[in-house]
């Protein structure tokens, strides 16, 4: 049971407070959180559940604003932080993106907001569909409306149909003149690929992303052509269980608007589409650092948008670094970054240059990791595919439109 | 929104400082109350805005209450929402002008439009002010029976808010009974969720009226409202779904067929897309199944990939807290995991904490086959930037060795450890390769020849500079240079700074000087000397010892000094395993994500101290049928629950080697505590009787094997300390209560004064607890009273159970006692008696 919520902006301020039950928590424990976290140091990451001296607290940071939640009784941690985090999901949906400014020009809508999603402490609804019946999101056309009809409301007037509908998550008279959905898969790759060019570990995480645009109460069915990949699923609430366990069929009725129907793990891959082979060699105080990047696998698309990142170790004096191909740059934290962009056809991409180590030093101890990012359009690559959706309920069929992605996650090579 | 404004930081330019602008205000509202031009409501709205935006930064504005209310009779919903913040938020201190608020408060709960009866009704309860309960009741006791969803929603979550101002109005105006109505009847399945809720915190406040409340809870818990709600539970919004859960995982089903129906239900709960839904599913799963070894390996298995898929697709926040719980889980059953270790390696851009728990489970889940793997991956750790991560992988490849049986490969990673030549990396692989050693001595060769290239200069750290001199001394015969190395340290005794590794100079010393006297003597002589000289009491007692001994007699002083030695096999646990099961139980919670019981962190009066004792009222049904249970079967049962295999090994362990090893010293601290409780034991029983071997009785009892034949005939049997701090859950406490059979039936008299001072319950709760025997549940009135106590062995996880029926009138108690180890029931019960006895007297 949360008592307080706060949200901070990145310098500390106090840009919003919420009380939610009756033991009122002063203020005072945000100064404290935040020296707390100026004392971790420059670490950002801090930890999501912290013990201060009167209260436990949440805390969820978002585009520099901290979404920080206050209890003194035990409940579910995931409780607190899954619904911070919903805050932050309906706070950009409804704003269109989250900072400082957004936050405090409109604060009321915030305050409504949490309102609605929050009673006593308890979580109440944290869809965004229902949310957005009951307060109007601050957008340009409701301004002009304002303007034209004198009616500066931003909340609409009826109550919200969803709540009292079978269907939470989808209000029941939606008219749309052109009936259209996208089925997007997202994916991310992990990998660590080690010292020796060997892949450790390659997993993929992704996403099936609906964004659907239908009158009525339609009835979908998407079906894959191999779901036996997929080792792991999460479901939007919408989908049905039984289905799926019998068929691996997802049928379901969509909420309004972009969702996440589906999210899901493929493990164990063997491959991964592009190789980076970083080298390093230390002699007598400097050390020569070799990186070559190419196509291991070919996808079948356009690799791009590829960029090999790495901290320079600290005992590092200074760094020379050139590429025969993208830019090289070295940040003040010692960063180095390579953007690369698309693999060219006649040349391999390869990054060279020395490193001078601390006087005294005469080779290198630590070994830098290197951070790896590609983004290749139109291929899913655990090999997930759709095999088809069909739509019920509906008076004329409506476009549909597929797209996949795959990018890296956490792609890692280490030296 | 705090009104004390002094809480701001005044450094900010845009912030105004506040008196000027809010004066300023108030002569605006006050010009706009009355007016109805056209446009007004716009310009009302910019000040509204104003004010709570004041508010927000927290200058106090309580000021303009008064033209606040003014202002309030719009029909613009917007304004009113405004209104209603700052109402809500001043009117607690504005005890007397929260009163006009009253007033439009009420007509807005009789508007058109629910939405604005909703809000209405919302702010009217958020008032908090005592003195005008009055004027809630009636507007609560209309949103309980509106027409519209919303506005009951509300209402519910009012008639909580009412008994946190006043229980007694609450409660008179039957609230309670209306709630219990609405959540077995109401359509809606908000309103559901919000009577549970606002039920549930109601009964745990009113624990004091225990006998109803407890019979209520009872009916909480039964199998038709549990079912009731199963059966809806895809009806549910999220986070109503994640309370119907929690009751859930307290509901005993009756059978195992049950158990099964309830989790087929829930099974695709696992794999929603809200991480507390998952969690707390899992929770139901892992506790229904406590008692069915097999079913309760399935449920890991099951709950692994959900668990594992969540940790990698949810926010670096929920991350974190996902992996507390499996890394719980990881603790309890490394087995289940050890196929997933790849789950476990970090990445390059985890923060510390994250990485450190990872590391923690690389090192449980190890085993033959994915040991090689392992420990390759924690070497890379070793080489990186962030030094805690790279000597915690040090010590996780350390801990590893010390579990495993094939040591080869890692030996050889450590002594490269030895050669990278980093300070903390050869500080921390000295640790271990010391520990290693203590338990394969046979791996000594290898590791001397590397340790001995390592000069004593390089190393800085105390405990690693500790363990190269405990190195130096006991294989001072192989190592070439060890009585030169020590005598150079020995020299610089001044600059040693640290007390400890002044006292493992002095033992190494000694022990060199026994292998090989010649080269060692003289700097016997100056490290006694100079330890005679410490300012240190330890380092002084022990250089004054060790000379008294050589003085006394060189043999003996060898003996005493370089005994054999045996292989340590398991060193001790930090983390004890009664503190791991009660984490385990507390499933779902902070306590995961700190690693403690909630005992050990939340405050007392924020548990709920009657939270759920009531539910033991259906005790006494179960109790009957299981009473014709075999003793030794749900004894067998219980010890072999999938997870204690470890903790026996670990207490055999101990068992060995505290009889074994008696070095000096060195790392006593692992062992001291079972040698202490064997001493003690002995001590405590001077009177062996006849042929019955009594201390090796005193050590199985000791480690909790229970002995399967009857208790030895002991004359005096070892007093009972029971631990003061003892905590049982509710749950914990039904559940061995159904399983253990009953081990004492007994008839006690009462004192005339203990009968006097019976008068309520708590009279006697108050002075057991004295006695350090707990009360988790109790009830009834003069003449008869029932009590459930519990109480707990001090040094040990071992539980006593005790129903105690009390009449007044005869002045008698019956007490049933049932306990985890059934030779304690004795010395326990005669505890209770004389608990019992004292009862009354000044």
């Amino acid at each position: 049971m949360l008592q307080c919520i706060f949200l901070l902006s990145d310098s500390g301020e106090v840009m919003l407070e919420k009380q939610l039950t009756g033991q009122r928590v002063d203020r005072s424990i945000c100064t404290w959180f935040w020296e707390h976290t100026v004392s971790q140091g420059d670490s950002p990451k801090l930890q999501s559940v912290i013990a201060s001296p009167t209260h436990y607290l949440f805390q969820v940071l978002r585009e520099g604003i901290t979404f920080l939640a206050c209890t003194q009784v035990e409940m579910p941690p995931l409780m607190g932080i899954e619904f911070l985090c919903r805050v932050a999901d309906v706070l950009t949906d409804y704003l269109g993106s989250l900072n400082e400014d957004l936050i405090k020009d409109n604060f009321v809508i915030v305050y409504e907001l949490l309102d609605e999603m929050i009673d006593n402490g308890f979580p109440l609804t944290t869809e965004p569909n229902i949310l957005r019946e009951m307060i109007a999101p601050p957008n340009i056309a409701n301004k002009m409306l304002s303007v034209v009809t004198g009616n500066s409301s931003n909340v609409s007037d009826i109550l919200p149909g969803a709540t009292s509908s079978c269907i939470p998550w989808r209000t029941t008279n939606l008219k749309y003149a052109n009936n259209e959905v996208y089925v997007d898969l997202v994916e991310e790759m992990d990998a660590i690929i080690n010292r020796d060019g060997v892949l450790v570990k390659c997993e993929i995480y992704g996403e099936v992303q609906v964004n659907s645009h239908l009158s009525g109460v339609p009835d979908l069915t998407l079906s894959f052509a191999n779901p036996a990949v997929l080792d792991d699923v999460r479901f939007h609430p919408c989908v049905r269980f039984r289905p799926w366990e019998a068929h691996e069929i997802l049928s379901f009725v969509p909420p309004d608007g972009q969702f996440k129907l589906m999210s899901y793990r493929v493990r164990k891959l063997k491959s991964s589409p592009i190789y980076v082979k970083p080298q390093l060699t230390s002699d007598a105080g400097t050390c020569r650092v070799s990186v070559l990047v190419g196509i291991r696998n070919d996808p079948g698309k356009t690799i791009d948008s590829i960029t090999v990142q790495f901290q320079l170790p600290s005992c590092v004096l200074s760094a020379d670094l050139n590429s025969n191909y993208g830019t090289v740059n070295i940040l003040a934290n010692k960063t180095c970054s390579w953007t690369i962009g698309k693999i060219p056809k006649d040349k391999a991409p390869a990054l060279s240059g020395t490193l001078l180590l601390e006087t005294g030093l005469e080779c290198l101890h630590v070994f830098p990791t290197f951070q790896v990012g590609f983004r290749i359009m139109g291929v899913a690559l655990s090999g997930l595919k759709i095999d088809k959706l069909d739509l019920k309920n509906l008076p004329k069929p409506p476009y549909k439109g597929f797209r996949a992605l795959t990018r890296a996650g956490e792609f890692e090579v280490r030296s | 929104m705090a009104p004390p404004a002094q809480a701001q930081r005044s450094s900010s330019p845009s912030q105004p400082s506040g008196k000027g602008e809010v004066a300023d205000v108030k002569s605006q509202l006050r010009n706009l109350a009355g007016s109805r031009a056209p446009g007004v409501d716009d310009s009302k709205r910019e000040l509204f805005k104003k004010v709570i935006s004041y508010m927000t930064i927290g200058i106090d504005v309580s000021s303009v209450f008064g033209e606040m209310v003014m202002c309030s009779a719009t029909s613009d919903i917007v304004l009113k929402k405004m209104c209603y913040l700052y109402v809500g938020n001043y009117a607690k201190v504005n005890p007397d002008l929260a009163l006009l608020t009253i007033n439009f408060l009420q007509r807005d709960c009789k508007d058109e439009d629910p939405m604005i009866r909703g809000l209405a009704l919302r702010s009217l309860c958020s008032l908090r002010v005592t003195n005008l309960v009055e004027y809630l009741v009636g507007p609560l006791g209309a949103g309980l029976k509106d027409n519209n969803s919303y506005v009951r929603m509300i209402a519910v979550m009012g008639v909580l808010k009412l008994y946190h101002i006043s229980a007694s109005t609450c409660v008179d105006a039957d609230f309670p009974t209306t709630l219990k109505h609405l959540l077995l009847n109401d359509r809606d399945t908000q309103v559901v969720a919000n009577c549970l809720s606002a039920l549930q915190e109601i009964w745990s406040l009113g624990g004091s009226a225990s006998e109803e409340v407890s019979r209520e809870r009872e009916i909480l818990l039964s199998k038709p409202v549990i079912y009731y709600l199963l059966n809806r539970i895809r009806e549910f919004s999220e986070w109503a779904q994640c309370l119907v859960l929690e009751l859930v995982a307290k509901y005993v089903p009756a059978d195992p067929n049950e158990i099964f129906d309830v989790m087929n239900l829930l099974e695709d709960r696992l794999q929603h897309a809200n991480g507390a839904v998952v969690l707390a599913t899992a929770k139901v799963f892992l506790q229904l199944t406590l008692s069915m070894t097999d079913v309760h390996q399935q449920v890991y298995e099951r709950i692994k990939a959900p668990l594992l898929t969540l940790v990698s697709s949810g926010s670096p926040e929920q991350s974190y807290a996902v992996l507390s719980h499996l890394h719980l889980l990881v603790m309890r059953a490394p087995f289940i995991f050890s196929s997933d270790y790849k789950h476990f390696y970090c990445q390059y851009n985890e923060p510390s904490y994250v990485k450190k728990l990872k590391l923690e489970m690389l090192t449980a889940v190890a085993n033959e086959s994915n040991t090689y793997e392992i420990v390759t991956e924690l070497c890379e750790y070793a080489a990186n930037v962030d030094i805690p991560i790279a000597r915690e992988s040090i010590r996780a490849v350390g801990k590893i060795a010390l579990q495993q049986y094939d040591v080869n490969a890692i030996v050889d990673r450590l002594l490269q450890f030895l050669e990278m030549e980093k300070d903390y990396v050869t500080a921390e692989a000295l640790v271990l390769v010391k520990d290693l050693l203590r338990k394969y001595p046979q791996w000594s060769q290898d590791c001397i020849a590397v340790v001995g290239n390592i000069s004593s200069k390089n190393v800085q750290e105390p405990k690693a500079k500790a363990a190269l001199i405990w190195m130096l001394g006991e294989y001072s015969h192989e190592m070439h240079d060890a009585p030169y190395i020590l005598e150079g340290l020995i020299e610089n005794w001044e600059d040693e700074h640290s007390a400890e590794v002044r006292l493992h100079l002095l033992t190494a010393v000694m022990k060199c000087f026994f292998k090989r006297a010649p080269e060692t003597q003289k700097s016997l002589g100056a490290a006694l000397a100079a330890g005679l000289a410490d300012f240190h009491q330890d380092v002084h007692d022990r250089a004054l010892f060790y000379y008294r001994l050589l003085q006394y007699n060189i043999s003996v002083a060898e003996r005493v000094v370089n005994p054999p030695k045996q292989a340590v096999s398991v060193f001790a646990d930090t983390q004890s395993s009664e503190i791991k099961d009660r984490i385990f139980d507390e499933f779902n919670s902070l306590s995961v994500v700190y690693q403690k019981p909630s005992y050990m962190f939340t405050y007392k009066e924020h548990r709920g101290p009657f939270e759920f004792s009531d539910e033991i009222g259906n005790l006494s049904i179960g109790t009957e049928s299981t009473d014709t249970v075999v003793p030794n079967r749900v004894e067998a049962n219980d010890k072999d629950l999938l997870l204690s295999t470890s903790e026996k090994e670990e207490t055999r362990g101990l068992n060995n080697s505290s009889s074994a090893y008696s070095a000096p010293s060195y790392d006593a601290s692992s062992l001291s505590v079972p040698t202490s409780q064997l001493s003690e034991l002995a001590i405590s029983n001077p009177s062996v009787s006849g042929n019955v071997p009594q201390p090796s009785f005193a050590i199985d009892d000791l480690l909790g094997l229970g002995l399967p034949t009857a208790p030895a005939p002991a004359p005096s049997p070892p007093p009972l300390k029971l631990n003061p701090k003892a905590v049982l859950d509710p749950t914990t406490f039904q559940q061995k209560w159904r399983q253990l059979p009953i081990s004492l039936s007994q008839e006690y008299s009462i004192n005339p004064q203990g009968v006097a001072a019976l008068t309520t319950p708590q009279a006697l709760l108050r002075h057991m607890q004295g006695q350090s025997i707990h009360c988790i549940a109790s009830g009834g009135q003069s003449p008869n009273f029932k009590f459930f106590f519990f109480a707990q062995k001090a040094e040990e996880s071992s539980t006593f159970l005790v129903e105690c029926i009390v009449n007044t009138s005869s002045a008698k108690a019956q007490i049933k006692i049932k306990a985890d180890d059934q030779n304690a029931t004795q010395p326990f019960s005669s505890v209770f008696q004389s608990a019992l006895s004292k009862f009354g007297m000044p």
